[in-house]
């Protein structure tokens, strides 16, 4: 029996795994979650990709991890600041290959809303609003999301609100990674710890699961790169994210 | 005839003074993002002097708006995401107001403010702005789309100029003039001062002339655009001015404790006020 996968090095690690060599890669605001895979991607794989981050940072060299993901800790280092317009331009100009975006519910095309629980005009909740997203997820050459909650009111069939458009490439939560396939998220990996019928019991749209697999457990080297970056659990902590 | 810029080579005033320049009903583009570098003495002076019906113009505010919501003062909000962020979560008191109907909220991405921004900066009526298809911010906001003139069949957004009243940015240095620099990003703080009528500055540190004439590459904003601005040591508090301080968390944690108390106790522990605790106390 090997050691369990917590949810919160599932989230990292495989949003990690998103990230391909050389790619001009996006971190922003209110993302903890991406701000760790990109700098867990850097020191876990062997080859590298351009990070850029809504701080100005462009692959800097982050001395100690902030726990806001604007934070201009993580722009120590950086030999030049590529500001807020310059990333929003250079997404939508074409030039963006993988973008981290924020979402409080994603139906089955991998649309999103960031607005509301409830009506617009008379929420129940008002959520904080998709900062970049509807600029953003149409524009970009690829854009991922994460969710730290699993369930039917997360992943939903229909959004109270579309905030942005254009479906997610990939989609990470506790237990299972989806990817877009035919205008559809597809199922392509689900935790070890889980079965294939909690994961659909858990998500709100039917999605196909042809060719999915069972997680692979992380490597070594994305071991030990995410026990580098919070090496007394503080975000993970913080994050109190479960698998159930 | 009056002039397009502001000449004068002396701008320094107080904290007072200057929250004073903005009256009841005026649009406020705010500097920074989230925790980091934002006017946040100056907001708490608007507070202070019990404005009201503000309306706030910003791509990520946070405590900003959320204190502002709190104490009434603000009534219109033109936003793209609002937090508080830094592991706080929401901003209870932008949330509440909304959810009870009094904010009245233009949603926008982040991107298409500052298309509207970029408009009134160029002065042009609208911008295009890439994306947005298929967001409902479009339908609710009532966003066109054009197509282009030139033939290429592709349809763009086209968003209305923003005209802020005031642009209030927080800044590392300044001289007397108002030329005005920022350590770090710039966040959004480039287009708002030139988007806005009016670019109120509070500033960490003054500084003589030659230190901008010696970089003045790195300035931000020249003195001519500045009507007015003030020094304001820890002015970014609770939140981050980089390279001087990062984010005070247990400041905002007690911020976000419920009640009047709470909030009397966070207003008195703001460094504009202990600085001026101490002048009063070096004059006696």
């Amino acid at each position: 029996m090997s050691e369990r996968w917590s949810a919160f090095s599932y989230l990292v690690t495989n949003l990690a795994r998103l990230i391909r060599p050389d790619e001009i890669t996006f971190s922003g605001v209110n993302s903890t979650f991406p701000m760790l895979a990109c700098l867990m991607a850097k020191r876990a794989y062997d080859w590298d990709f351009i990070y850029i981050n809504v701080a100005g940072g462009v692959d800097p060299d982050v001395e100690h991890i902030p726990l806001s993901s604007s934070d201009p800790a993580l722009a120590h280092g950086s030999a030049s600041i590529f500001s807020n317009e310059d990333f929003y331009d250079l997404c939508t100009r074409g030039r963006m290959d993988l973008t981290f975006l924020g979402a409080a519910q994603i139906d089955g095309e991998g649309n999103v809303n960031n607005s509301v629980i409830g009506d617009w005009h008379h929420p129940k909740v008002r959520l904080p609003g998709g900062g970049g997203g509807a600029v953003m997820l149409p524009t970009a050459r690829r854009a991922c999301t994460w969710r730290t909650e699993h369930s039917t009111r997360t992943l939903v069939n229909t959004l109270h609100f579309v905030t942005s458009w254009g479906g997610m490439d990939s989609v990470v939560t506790p237990i299972a990674v989806f990817k877009k396939r035919n205008g559809r998220l597809a199922l392509e990996s689900w935790h070890p710890e889980v079965t294939l019928d909690e994961v659909r019991e858990r998500t709100g749209f039917s999605f196909e699961h042809d060719g999915a697999t069972l997680t692979p457990r992380p490597t070594g080297a994305e071991r030990d790169a995410l026990q580098s970056l919070d090496p007394e659990g503080r975000f993970e902590a913080d994050a109190a994210v479960t698998i159930r | 005839m009056s002039s397009s810029g502001h000449i004068s080579k002396n701008k320094i005033i107080a904290l007072e003074e200057l929250a004073a320049k903005i009256p009841d009903g005026a649009s406020v583009a705010l500097g920074g993002s989230f925790l980091h570098r934002g006017p946040f003495a100056l907001v708490r002076e608007l507070i202070r002097q019990g404005r009201r019906d503000l309306e706030i113009i910003k791509q990520s505010p946070g405590y900003d708006i959320d204190i502002l919501c709190r104490t009434g003062v603000v009534t219109r909000a033109r936003t793209g995401i609002v937090a508080m962020e830094g592991n706080f979560g929401l901003a209870p008191w932008y949330r509440r107001r909304i959810e009870e109907g009094n904010l009245l909220l233009e949603e926008h991405a982040c991107a298409s403010l500052t298309a509207g921004l970029r408009a009134a900066a160029y002065g042009v009526p609208f911008q295009p702005c890439g994306g947005l298809q298929g967001s409902g911010l479009a339908a609710l906001n009532g966003w066109q789309t054009l197509e282009d003139p030139y033939g290429s069949g592709e349809s763009v957004y086209v968003i209305p100029a923003i005209r802020p009243d005031f642009a209030v940015i927080h800044a590392n240095e300044i001289d007397a003039q108002g030329n005005t620099r920022v350590l770090g990003t710039s966040h959004w703080d480039r287009i708002m001062s030139r988007a806005a009528d009016r670019v109120l500055v509070v500033a960490e540190r003054c500084v003589d002339t030659l230190t901008f004439v010696d970089r003045p590459e790195a300035t931000l904003i020249p003195y001519f655009l500045v009507e007015a601005a003030c020094v304001c040591p820890q002015g970014a508090w609770p939140g981050s001015n980089y390279p001087d301080y990062e984010i005070d968390y247990p400041a905002i944690d007690a911020y976000l404790a419920p009640g009047e108390d709470a909030l009397e106790r966070h207003l008195a522990s703001a460094p504009e006020v202990r600085a001026t605790a101490e002048r009063s106390d070096t004059h006696v």
